[in-house]
């Protein structure tokens, strides 16, 4: 391997797909349909979250709630009975305009930095806040406690949901978060083309040839094209999920299902670029596999409980996308484990780790005919 | 970097695909400086020797060394020393003349100050920015020539470097190509024009089935080879009775007896307005060695 070819050839082929109106085009679907999601999310769901905010000493604390909003509206209670008399007890059923309730002792921030445990309260109306998204304003106020008096305990939380729903129409109100997923998986078709579109353009136009007497090796062509494949997906990954909104929970293992995700990608794409021969083929090859895509995303998240257990459930466990989607979901969700992640990134690198073998496997034979090509 | 003198030395080189042998077992030497050409029919293994000589492809046997390299053993370095212009135009359309040029710059890690040297060689300097799309065959063909020369190899292997392109850009071609050889650099054509072979080669080699059938200069070849001719003037027509006055010639064998007669009654009947040689084409030479057409 030539680290100057493989520099050269990748630098070649990240100026010939901006100039490439196919791959151009490519490249911009997942920001284009993230930027949909986005508009047809704030055209559907453009209501104002009403909170009633108990919080004397003007702590800090009130800002997570402003930012898990888009559109919140805060009154100001006199009192914590205020509050409390407004929403009522855990589990009760009672009409209230107001989404949520929180109420925040008068030096809760003194009393954090002191190592104390001072007492949040937070009250919720379930009919107007889903699950999902009530865990991670709860994980937002427990990392702020933490920020203000790490490395001490953090404070304690109580929750209280009045109009609790009930499963199915709560995971509905949560379908919200398949979204970001939905634009994420999506994104990760942009590699499974791209790859192999670019090693079938270099035998097709036969420019292959001229790269086999230069000093770049085959490998070498190979590997710039993994390595241009990848840097885009990445890159289209990452943004397509900061226009959605996607970086919610747990932040890092989403970054590493994007990571992990964009490897796949890519993998299979040179899966596909060492089979056939023609931007053609590649191309129809990769929108007729798009669906191990788009498939899964109807079965995580929410929509497991609503389909419940059956054997197309079970079938749809057979493809590795799924455990990304899963991963990414659950990472997005904050409510990822370590068993169900480990089995999440296990199946995705093995899949990863199978997927290039047998691409290795596959152009070895056609670096043996390659000049032929 | 100093050159043998002998920059290809190509010992019965073979090469076989699947149970088709497409090169049979061909030696040949080119001399620094010169331009080889290797001439033939379409399928008769020009290509594939090209593709030999350049470490494409292995040998099935035989060897060959290449400005100073051995084609199997010494791949890379033999890369570094040679230059190639293929048969299919195989530029990216999409980048302009330049980058084409700036991205062979980034492979052989050559300063990209070297892209405009070549671009004046090639006359293209003015249309440097245009995407290689808008170019016409000949420009194209010169592009690849320029691409071929970026690294200053001694050795340039042109396989059929004026296929398809119409006259004048044949001509700008070929114009190019003595340029280089003025310039010292050792050029291997393969072509199937034999016109063209004749203009531009100092040594020619014919090959027909994987086999070279012949390998010297044109000239040689056509003293050697070629029928020796008179073409006579006459006043008049030699078959009409009726005294024509019209002129008219004759290509007469210096060979055939019956000719030779022809020529003398008409010597004695003052006939002969003008005698001139007739050499013989590089094509007819082929032909007669060969005992095919060339294309």
């Amino acid at each position: 391997m030539h680290i100057r070819s493989i520099l050269a050839i990748a630098r070649k082929d990240a100026l010939d797909i901006l100039l490439n109106k196919a791959t151009l085009t490519l490249l911009l679907t997942p920001i284009f349909l993230a930027v949909l999601f986005v508009v047809i999310g704030a055209l559907l769901g453009s209501h104002t979250t009403n909170a009633l905010v108990y919080n004397p000493g003007k702590s800090g604390v009130e800002q997570i709630i402003n930012s898990a909003f888009s559109d919140i509206k805060i009154t100001y209670a006199n009192s914590p009975g205020n509050v409390a008399a407004t929403f009522g007890p855990d589990g009760t059923h009672k009409n209230t305009s107001y989404a949520l309730g929180l109420v925040v002792p008068a030096d809760f921030d003194a009393n954090l930095r002191a190592g104390g445990h001072p007492q949040l309260n937070l009250y919720v109306d379930g009919s107007q806040v889903g699950n999902v998204q009530s865990q991670l304003l709860l994980r937002a106020l427990t990392d702020y406690a933490r920020s203000v008096a790490n490395p001490q305990p953090p404070a304690s939380i109580t929750v209280a949901t009045v109009n609790p729903p009930s499963p199915a129409n709560n995971d509905l109100q949560d379908i919200g978060q398949v979204y970001s997923t939905a634009i994420l998986l999506s994104s990760f078709l942009v590699g499974t083309s791209l790859v192999p579109g670019l090693l079938a353009e270099e035998k097709e136009k036969k420019t292959l040839r001229m790269l086999m007497v230069s000093p770049a090796s085959f490998s070498d062509v190979v590997a710039a094209k993994l390595l241009v494949g990848l840097v885009y997906q990445l890159l289209l990954a990452m943004v397509a999920l900061g226009i959605k909104g996607g970086y919610t929970g747990e932040v890092p293992l989403v970054l590493l299902f994007v990571l992990l995700g964009s490897c796949f990608s890519v993998s299979l794409g040179l899966l596909i670029g060492s089979i056939f021969q023609t931007t053609t083929a590649t191309g129809a090859f990769s929108g007729m596999i798009s669906f191990i895509y788009i498939l899964p995303i109807f079965f995580v998240g929410p929509f497991v409980q609503l389909l419940g257990s059956n054997p197309f459930t079970q079938l749809i466990k057979v493809l590795p996308t799924y455990y990304i989607a899963d991963g990414a979901i659950n990472a997005i969700q904050g409510q990822a484990t370590f068993s169900a992640t480990l089995l999440d990134v296990s199946v995705i690198l093995a899949s990863i780790v199978l997927l290039f073998l047998v691409a290795v496997w596959s152009l070895r034979r056609q670096a043996a005919v390659v000049s032929t090509i | 970097m100093i050159m043998p003198e002998l920059m290809i030395e190509a010992q019965d080189l073979r090469r076989n695909f699947s149970s088709k042998e497409a090169v049979a077992g061909i030696s040949f030497t080119t001399r620094r400086g010169e331009i080889f050409g290797l001439l033939g029919p379409n399928g008769a293994g020009k290509t594939t020797t090209i593709r030999m000589l350049t470490g494409q492809i292995d040998p099935s046997s035989g060897s060959a060394v290449v400005a100073g390299c051995d084609v199997v053993k010494e791949r890379t370095r033999l890369k570094e020393r040679i230059g190639v212009v293929f048969e299919e135009q195989n530029l990216y359309e999409r980048l302009s003349a330049r980058l084409n040029l700036q991205f062979s710059c980034w492979l052989y890690g050559l300063p990209e100050s070297r892209v405009d040297e070549v671009l004046d060689l090639v006359r293209l300097r003015d249309r440097a920015k245009d995407k290689v799309r808008t170019f016409s065959n000949g420009m194209r063909q010169r592009l690849m020539i320029a691409r071929a020369l970026l690294h200053c190899p001694p050795l340039l292997f042109l396989d059929e470097p004026s296929r398809g392109l119409d006259p004048i850009s044949a001509r700008e071609v070929r114009q190019t190509i003595k340029q280089l050889s003025d310039a010292g650099t050792t050029i291997l054509l393969t072509t199937h024009l034999m016109d063209e072979a004749d203009q531009l080669c100092q040594r020619v080699a014919f090959i027909v089935n994987g086999r070279l059938v012949a390998n010297d200069t044109p000239r040689n070849l056509k003293l050697a080879h070629g029928q020796r001719a008179l073409l006579v003037t006459l006043a008049g027509d030699p078959g009409s009775q009726n005294g024509n006055s019209a002129l008219c010639e004759m290509t007469l064998s210096l060979d055939d007896p019956a000719d030779q007669q022809r020529l003398a009654t008409w010597m004695t009947q003052d006939k002969v307005r003008a005698i001139h040689s007739r050499e013989a084409t590089l094509e007819e030479v082929f032909i007669e060695v060969a005992g095919v057409r060339p294309a």
